[in-house]
């Protein structure tokens, strides 16, 4: 074919003017490729294990309540193994003293059902944890060890009773790694749980049974048939498809975020691809204009400069995916210590063959505009000076193919995603941003030109650069944007996210969470925090646990709700009641009861969960209380500042119906800091079952895990930043020829060094302020946007961080413009004067 | 001059001096080393030994900032291919020099200059919107604005036609004329070079002999 035979005789000739084409599509389709690589290998890593992660082939669980004895029948009569485990929060306190928050699990000799613990010194683990002396073994994990300093045979306090710790827990099968929020894991026998006292009428514990079925590919005809024999308990009845829930969602929710956030690179690429192929047809222009007087027709041109970009488009996507499947290879032994499961690696097709599509089809949109003007180069080019660029108007069939293209990207952007939603808004964001830049591009020009006339000698070159015909200056701006704003938009919703954590703790956060304070034990409490000195203030509410049954006579997992309030009606809430509305209160619709009330169980919901779940006043929820359902009738809606830390309840009951039922209490304490040890000790040594909560601890913790969210995202905000850099010097190096010839002219005509680096730093700072300002600008609305309506937080401006943003970009550019320069600087005067 | 090769000479012993308000024709074969010596003159390129004064002041010991700031003043240079900056109007490239001496009405200096060479009906256009012989008129205007003492030319009509050509050298005989400026015109055209004064014919880097014309054209 003549294309393709005279596409690979240009070839021969070099391809230097298009290896900025190949470099940016490979960094984006590699960053894509990357993260979807290791999402599927992490979905494969669950998959795979998602039965050992459930711990069966069912898992029922039956919330604050044990499993009853007919569920056990039915599976029993099903040929199921069971295991039965009990998980709850408490202290372990060393005979030092010393105490530390853990997630205590009781199991029975059943556990683990699926795969197997491993405990150091190696030993059976019904004689880790059985009965010794007396005491009952347990087993910890190292930090737990390491931090209350206890070695195995050494006793520890768990509520009433006294356990011998007998080893580390090396392996627990049938858990997820997780961030360390609340405690690291401890666990014992059941059979030693009621001598703890731990449990109590309004405990904070979750019951679980796990069945592994005689015929494990039979999970969903026997989850079907339970569901059926046990209508409207409210069990959560999971598979091992969704062994870990919110492990799931976490995941989803990083992919879609870095997924974007690569494709945004790949939109800075796309920029470069547009600049490069625009950059190579000039150079080609007169071979271009030969080959139309020897009569090539617009098609052949089209076709023959086509042909060599996607070939090199081609080169660039498989060096991205080549790059891309290889890079969670190499990052392999830091990706097990913060994913969740150790991923499979390995090859896969399709998030490869969707980055390759992504890829392909940014290199078409972008390459499409300069390939229909250069087909359209006529030959009489040759006999013409053509130093003003022609602008030749696209063919129609090529504008047609480029939004035809370009809705195909919009397309699999929003489909791939699994929040569809998101991504659309994310297309839409990303189109608004790219207008922005071309608007404020636009408006630079303009400014120059206006701003030249006044200018100092020096700062005329530099803003005549800016403005002149065919100038750099948008796409120059928007590359560099593109990544900062990308970088804004991250460091501006993290700040936000990490001020409203930890930074805006109200004045009179409370110190303590103390929980599971049962009713006959609150004087004992309360007279111990009053004779404590440094406690500053202190609250008590009754608590019990709650789960959403129905909503209107609707089942609660039948309930259309939003995204941001689905997770209310999963699990347990707590409940507590009230005669007179707690201080601080702010009813925004209905109101309270009167302070006697004892009518039908009125409640003040949260406005936000009611406005999600589509309910208001007078409507009806019906909750499970210690196994009984009972109807709360709405009466009022309150607004809920969920940061303040002090004890908010999603809903407030009237007393009455409520105050009768076996409960709990949890209190706040706020207490000097000096003293907080001092009342920990205290309240637990007194009250055993009781569990302190140290507000500081998990702000660290929440606080470790937001530096290592952050830090991932900025990483790949940084190849946005990246590809934006590689498209600047692509661009800079391309002017680089003008700008020597430029700078030996002036001197030429007198100008000393310092002027012509003045000049070009007014160029190159104007270029740096302007896109500073656009991608503040850009990144304030993103962040806006992802904070007040996915995160449903308060947005606030942090010009601290605009200012690093806007100081970062006047940096890179100075410092481009400075490595320019110098190199012009450098060149010899005489070489290029003489007549060529 | 340095080359891959060691060092090359391409000027030998060059014993030249030009008086002010004088005009001198250098003439010479290709490769004689005609524009190396107007790059000398003019303190773009450096000699390896020897001295050029201009002015009372000696080029060849000064830095590359301080032969900038003298060019400003007392050279202006003319090329064959014009070299104006392309982004900068017709009257921007007139007023680069002025401005960069720090002249305060640089602008109406370059606007008169422009106006001189004919040009007043094309400030605003850019290089690429004006024909090669209008180019060279405002590469003229740009060299004549500062007033210098000394103008060198590089083969001025060499980008020109004929017709075009004989008419830019008319103003810049005219102008020069005007100024009382020093010209030294680097040209093979013996036509344009029986117009100078003196004609120094250079060989292989070295004055074989000068010329006296004995009408003086003005």
């Amino acid at each position: 074919m003549l294309v393709l035979r005279l596409a690979r005789r240009e070839l021969r000739g070099g391809v230097r003017g298009l290896t900025i084409v190949l470099l940016c599509l490979a960094l984006g389709v590699a960053a894509i490729a990357a993260v979807g690589t290791l999402r599927a290998a992490t979905d494969r890593a669950l998959a795979a294990d998602g039965r050992r992660i459930l711990g069966g082939d069912v898992e029922i669980d039956t919330g604050t309540q044990p499993a009853p004895d007919t569920l056990r029948a039915w599976l029993d009569a099903r040929g199921a193994r069971l295991s039965a485990i009990v998980q709850m929060r408490s202290m372990l306190i060393a005979a030092s003293g010393q105490r530390q928050l853990v997630e205590l699990k009781a199991v029975d000799p059943a556990w683990p059902l699926v795969g197997e613990a491993q405990v150091q010194p190696p030993q059976a683990l019904a004689s880790a944890l059985g009965e010794r002396e007396g005491n009952y073994g347990l087993l910890a994990e190292r930090v737990v060890l390491d931090r209350l300093g206890v070695h195995s045979g050494d006793i520890v306090r768990l509520g009433d009773a006294r356990f011998e710790v007998r080893g580390e827990l090396v392996v627990e099968p049938d858990r997820v790694a997780a961030p360390l929020i609340l405690g690291p894991r401890v666990v014992i026998t059941t059979a030693a749980l009621p001598s703890t006292g731990l449990i109590v009428p309004g405990s904070m514990v979750r019951y679980a049974l796990r069945a592994a079925l005689p015929q494990p590919a039979g999970g969903a005809r026997v989850i079907a048939a339970l569901r059926e024999a046990f209508p409207d308990t409210g069990w959560r009845i999971r598979d091992p498809h969704d062994a870990a829930p919110g492990v799931t969602r976490f995941i989803d929710q990083t992919s879609l975020f870095m997924t974007l956030v690569g494709l945004t690179s790949l939109l800075v690429g796309g920029i470069g691809v547009a600049n490069g192929t625009r950059a190579w047809l000039d150079a080609r222009a007169q071979t271009i204009a030969t080959l139309r007087c020897l009569g090539a027709s617009t098609r052949l041109i089209f076709a023959l400069c086509m042909v060599q970009v996607m070939a090199l488009s081609v080169c660039g996507v498989l060096i991205g995916l080549v790059v891309g499947t290889l890079l969670p290879v190499a990052l392999d032994g830091w990706l097990r210590t913060v994913l969740p499961v150790p991923p499979v690696l390995g090859v896969y097709p399709l998030p490869l063959a969707l980055a390759a599509c992504f890829g392909l089809l940014t290199a078409l949109v972008f390459s499409l505009a300069p390939l229909g003007r250069a087909a359209r180069i006529p030959g009489a080019a040759l006999f013409r000076d053509a130093v003003v660029p022609v602008r030749a108007r696209l063919p129609r069939g090529v504008l047609v193919a480029i939004a035809g293209l370009a809705a195909c990207l919009i397309g699999l952007t929003v489909v791939s995603a699994n929040d569809r939603m998101f991504a659309l808004w994310f297309c839409a964001g990303a189109v608004a941003t790219l207008v922005l830049f071309r608007l404020g591009g636009w408006f630079v020009m303009v400014a120059a030109r206006a701003g030249h006339r006044l200018g100092m000698p020096a700062g005329r070159l530099g803003l005549a650069n800016l403005h002149r015909p065919g100038s750099a200056t948008p796409m120059m701006l928007v590359s560099l944007g593109l990544g900062l704003s990308t970088l804004a938009a991250v460091a501006l919703i993290e700040g936000n996210v990490r001020r409203e954590i930890l930074e805006q703790m109200p004045a009179n956060a409370p110190s303590f969470f103390f929980v599971d304070i049962q009713d006959p034990q609150l004087a004992r409490f309360e007279s111990l925090v009053r004779a404590q000195p440094g406690v500053q203030d202190w609250h008590e509410v009754p608590s019990l646990r709650a789960r959403i049954v129905a909503v209107n006579g609707v089942p609660a997992d039948r309930v259309q709700a939003t995204p941001g309030t689905r997770w209310a009606l999963r699990g347990d809430r707590g409940l507590t009641y009230a005669a007179t509305p707690p201080p601080g209160t702010h009813i925004v619709a209905g109101s309270w009861w009167p302070a006697d009330y004892a009518g039908p169980p009125l409640v003040s919901f949260d406005a936000n969960l009611a406005h999600g779940w589509g309910v208001g006043l007078g409507d009806t929820i019906r909750v499970n209380v210690l196994g009984r359902d009972i109807d709360l009738r709405i009466a009022s809606l309150r607004d809920i500042a969920w940061q303040s830390l002090s004890l908010n309840f999603a809903m407030i009951a009237s007393p009455g119906l409520l105050a009768h039922a076996p409960h709990t209490h949890i209190a706040t304490v706020r207490v000097a800091e000096a003293q907080q040890g001092g009342l920990l000790r205290r309240v637990t040594d007194t009250l055993p079952n009781v569990t302190g909560i140290r507000v500081e601890d998990v702000l660290v913790a929440v606080a470790a895990l937001l530096d290592q969210a952050a830090a991932a995202l900025t990483a790949t905000g940084s190849v946005t930043l990246l590809a934006g850099v590689l498209v600047l010097v692509g661009a800079v190096a391309a002017g680089q020829r003008t700008r020597i010839r430029e700078a030996v002219i002036l001197k030429t005509l007198g100008a000393t060094r310092r002027q012509i680096r003045a000049a070009w730093l007014v160029e190159f700072g104007a270029l740096g302020l302007a896109a500073g300002l656009i991608a503040a600008l850009v990144g304030t609305l993103a962040s806006f946007g992802v904070v007040r309506y996915i995160m449903h937080t308060d947005w606030v401006f942090l010009p601290g961080t605009l200012a690093v943003v806007l100081a970062a970009s006047l940096a890179m550019m100075l410092g481009f413009g400075y490595a320019g320069t110098a190199a012009a600087l450098r060149a010899k005067a005489a070489p290029m004067l003489r007549n060529e | 001059m340095p080359s891959a090769a060691g060092p090359v000479n391409i000027l030998r012993g060059i014993d030249l001096e030009i008086g002010a308000g004088e005009v001198v024709g250098i003439v010479g074969p290709s490769g004689s080393g005609k524009t190396s010596l107007l790059m000398v003159l003019a303190g773009l390129e450096s000699a390896s030994s020897g001295s050029v004064w201009l002015d009372g002041r000696e080029v060849t010991a000064l830095n590359e900032d301080a032969l900038a700031r003298l060019r400003r003043t007392t050279v202006g240079i003319v090329f064959q291919a014009f070299h104006l900056i392309p982004p900068m109007t017709a009257l921007e490239n007139v007023a680069v020099p002025l401005e960069l001496a720090g002249v305060a009405d640089a602008m109406e200096r370059a606007r008169e200059a422009l106006g001189a060479v004919g040009l007043g009906h094309r400030l605003t256009h850019l290089p690429g919107q004006l024909s090669g012989g209008e180019q060279q008129r405002v590469a003229l205007a740009r060299a004549f604005a500062p007033r210098p003492r000394l103008l060198l030319a590089d083969e001025p009509t060499g980008n020109l036609d004929q017709a075009t050509g004989d008419a830019e050298m008319e103003l810049l005989f005219r102008l020069r004329a005007e100024t009382g400026t020093t010209l030294v015109l680097v040209t093979h055209d013996e036509h344009l070079a029986a117009r100078c004064g003196r004609r120094v014919h250079l060989a292989d880097g070295r004055v074989t002999h000068v010329e006296h014309s004995i009408v003086e054209v003005a």
